[in-house]
């Protein structure tokens, strides 16, 4: 996919870096280098992507969900997440490529989603924690990338924080219930905290290498924040969420540095994101045949629309 | 300024979503939907634009039928000699004789 | 009359709660993401209906709560049609359910406008302007497969063959209408309203390319309005109960 070289014309390149490094925005239509498209595309395809595959293993709940006011207010978390990913995908096409594509791509693994959707979400208390952890992760990067360098990108992030920072508060109800209820319910909390400690952690990618491209990729702002920045500004955050509610983070290790600001935290088992990261997570391959299901079921129905659409035209 | 710019030959399913908060709003351009037609662009926007914020009407414009300047032209929004004289605001002491002249009568009333 | 009152009551809020239900089930799963968001906000409304139904119901029996009516009845107690309690089975017979479901609640909270029990008339005014959008969703979306392809022309014909018998579960009737037509509470016999939500559904099926099957009798045994339901509602309730049965007790 970027394997072949992009040659600028460097007074073309200087002019745009010149401005995006004065805090400008590229909007689409504009000018861009080949390499920022090619990137800003990758990036915004695997958000997208990780939206629509988000919403899998919560939406496994909806049907299950304990009270009335729980059932509703996750189905419409999940349509959500459903909706950021109609967004995205939405920005991702003025970078030139049909959501057709994107969504063959995707089901036929040849992009990427995020780590944390490739685990299972095997109780009521992983509900909790995917709305107050995992979508509390997201709101760091997604919060960063509101001054993204591409302006479509930074527009609809705007609303998507709006929008998550509802499901951390309603989240955050599920997990104090949850914490505040009988011992089994306890259990149940500390039992997913402990397993999607790792996944969490390793949501914000391996400790950035100074690299020519991480380098290059903060410059332009379609990255604005290093990864273990991100992942400082999770720990400082939701740490105490979890010990405050007198839950066990599962890392013996895991110590508030003062003189650094810093959490220490024991190394995670990078292997694992590499793995998860070629589709080879627990729950990868059954969710994506999950997803390819549904679109042969529905080629009828895709087939009936744009039928319409030439009728009515 | 260079010739119209068309936004999109070919997204014919693409259709630009505009909301009305209340009647006292302007249309505002809120993002877009993918439809067949058009009364199907409009049921779908409701929910994808509608479903929180306020709405009273909505409008969905095919892309096609959009035009646009480009964003190479943008500096020629930009005046490049003095125009306070298009806002009045150098006429400050102007503007304090006639606000307080409406405020002396609403007074009195 | 309170009895009665009642029943109708329940009958509104289960048929709400359980379409809701299925329909949510189409969340994350649409053809288009446009129209899984779409429907999603419609499952989303009648959870929140079958809600304010199921507080009315605590507010005749001067006791109880929603949840509990929701999460705590066996199958039996349940007063919804037979037809929403179904399986999804494509996207077609999904939204050909919703259609026809959504023109009887059409008819139905017209009829409930007019209640002379106060709290109900009010509430179905306000229903109204929710189940607007439900309708003309369901609407467009019939129209448009019913006459679009060949295959989709096809399979709507047999989606509306499969759910017509249990679609008259809908309309179905029981001692309770008759009482509450005469005290005025609900001004309209089952027959009433049988004949609005044909006349109704019929004109689009029509301009849908969708004839209407032969009248069938609800088949014996499908009388939801008795609370005789299938084995889908046992399989149902037990899912959607599940985590609650882990604690019954608890706060969730």
């Amino acid at each position: 996919m970027s394997d072949h070289t992009h040659t600028e014309d460097p007074e073309r390149l200087a002019e745009f870096e010149a401005r995006v490094a004065a805090g400008e925005q590229v909007e689409t239509g504009e000018w861009m280098p080949g390499e920022y498209r090619q990137e800003a595309l990758r990036l915004i395809q695997m958000h997208a992507n990780s939206e629509i595959m988000g919403a899998m293993p919560e939406r496994e709940w909806i049907p299950r969900a304990p009270t009335l006011s729980r059932k509703m207010a996750l189905t419409a978390k999940v349509q959500d997440e459903v909706g950021h990913a109609q967004l995205l995908y939405r920005v991702a096409e003025t970078l030139g490529r049909s959501r057709v594509q994107m969504i063959a791509d995707l089901i036929e693994g040849r992009s990427k989603f995020h780590n944390v959707f490739h685990y299972p979400a095997e109780t009521w208390a992983d509900v909790a924690v995917i709305q107050v952890f995992v979508d509390g992760a997201a709101m760091q990067t997604q919060g960063a990338l509101r001054s993204s360098s591409y302006a479509p990108y930074a527009r609809v992030m705007k609303r998507i924080c709006y929008e998550e920072d509802f499901h951390i508060r309603l989240g955050l109800d599920v997990y104090r219930t949850l914490a505040d209820g009988t011992p089994r319910q306890r259990a149940m909390l500390q039992d997913a905290i402990t397993r999607w400690w790792v996944p969490l952690l390793h949501f914000f990618g391996m400790p950035d290498r100074v690299s020519p491209h991480t380098e290059k990729m903060l410059r332009w702002r379609l990255k604005v924040k290093s990864n273990e920045e991100l992942r400082q500004q999770f720990l400082r955050k939701f740490v105490p969420i979890i010990q405050e509610a007198g839950f066990t983070v599962p890392d013996p290790a895991l110590r508030w540095d003062e003189a650094s600001q810093r959490y220490a935290y024991a190394e995670p088992d990078w292997e694992e994101l590499k793995r998860v990261g070629r589709n080879q997570g627990p729950k990868s391959a059954e969710r994506l045949a999950l997803r390819q299901d549904y679109h042969r079921r529905h080629r009828w129905v895709r087939e009936a629309v744009e039928r319409w659409g030439l009728l009515a035209a | 300024m260079g010739p119209a710019r068309r936004l999109s030959a070919l997204e014919q399913d693409v259709w630009a979503v505009f909301r009305q908060a209340t009647k006292h709003d302007p249309h505002v351009y809120v993002g877009d939907v993918h439809a067949s037609d058009p009364e199907m662009a409009l049921l779908l926007a409701k929910e994808q634009y509608a479903r929180r914020d306020p709405c009273v009407n909505l409008w969905v414009v095919r892309y096609s039928q959009i035009f646009a300047t480009d964003y190479g032209d943008a500096d020629m929004f930009r005046p490049a000699t003095d125009r306070s004289f298009r806002f009045g605001g150098s006429h400050r002491d102007q503007q304090r004789v006639y606000r307080e002249a409406g405020r002396r009568r609403d007074d009195e009333e | 009359m309170g009895a009665a009152l009642r029943e109708w009551l329940l009958r509104a809020a289960d048929d709400e709660l359980i379409i809701g239900h299925r329909h949510s089930e189409w969340t994350g799963f649409g053809p288009d993401i446009e129209s899984d968001v779409a429907l999603s906000s419609i499952a989303q409304e009648e959870i929140g209906h079958a809600r304010l139904f199921y507080e009315m119901v605590c507010r005749v029996d001067g006791a109880g709560d929603p949840d509990r009516l929701a999460f705590g009845r066996p199958p039996g107690e349940f007063r919804h049609a037979v037809l929403v309690e179904r399986p999804n089975a494509d996207w077609g017979t999904s939204l050909l359910r919703l259609f026809l479901y959504e023109h009887f609640d059409r008819a139905r909270l017209e009829v409930a406008a007019q209640s002379t029990y106060r709290p109900l008339a009010d509430l179905a005014g306000a229903l109204r302007r929710e189940e607007k959008y439900h309708l003309l969703f369901g609407e467009a979306w019939v129209r448009r497969l019913g006459a679009a392809t060949e295959e989709s022309g096809e399979r709507m014909r047999a989606a509306l063959a499969a759910v017509w018998p249990d679609a008259m579960d809908l309309v179905e009737g029981t001692e309770a209408d008759a009482l509450l037509a005469q005290s005025g509470a609900l001004p309209q016999t089952p027959e009433a309203l049988r004949r609005a939500w044909t006349e109704g559904v019929a004109v689009v099926l029509a301009e849908s390319r969708l004839p209407v099957p032969e009248v069938a009798p609800a088949a014996e045994g499908l009388r939801g309005r008795r609370g005789q339901h299938t084995v889908d509602l046992d399989a149902l309730l037990g899912e959607m109960t599940s985590v609650r049965r882990l604690d019954p007790q608890a706060r969730w």
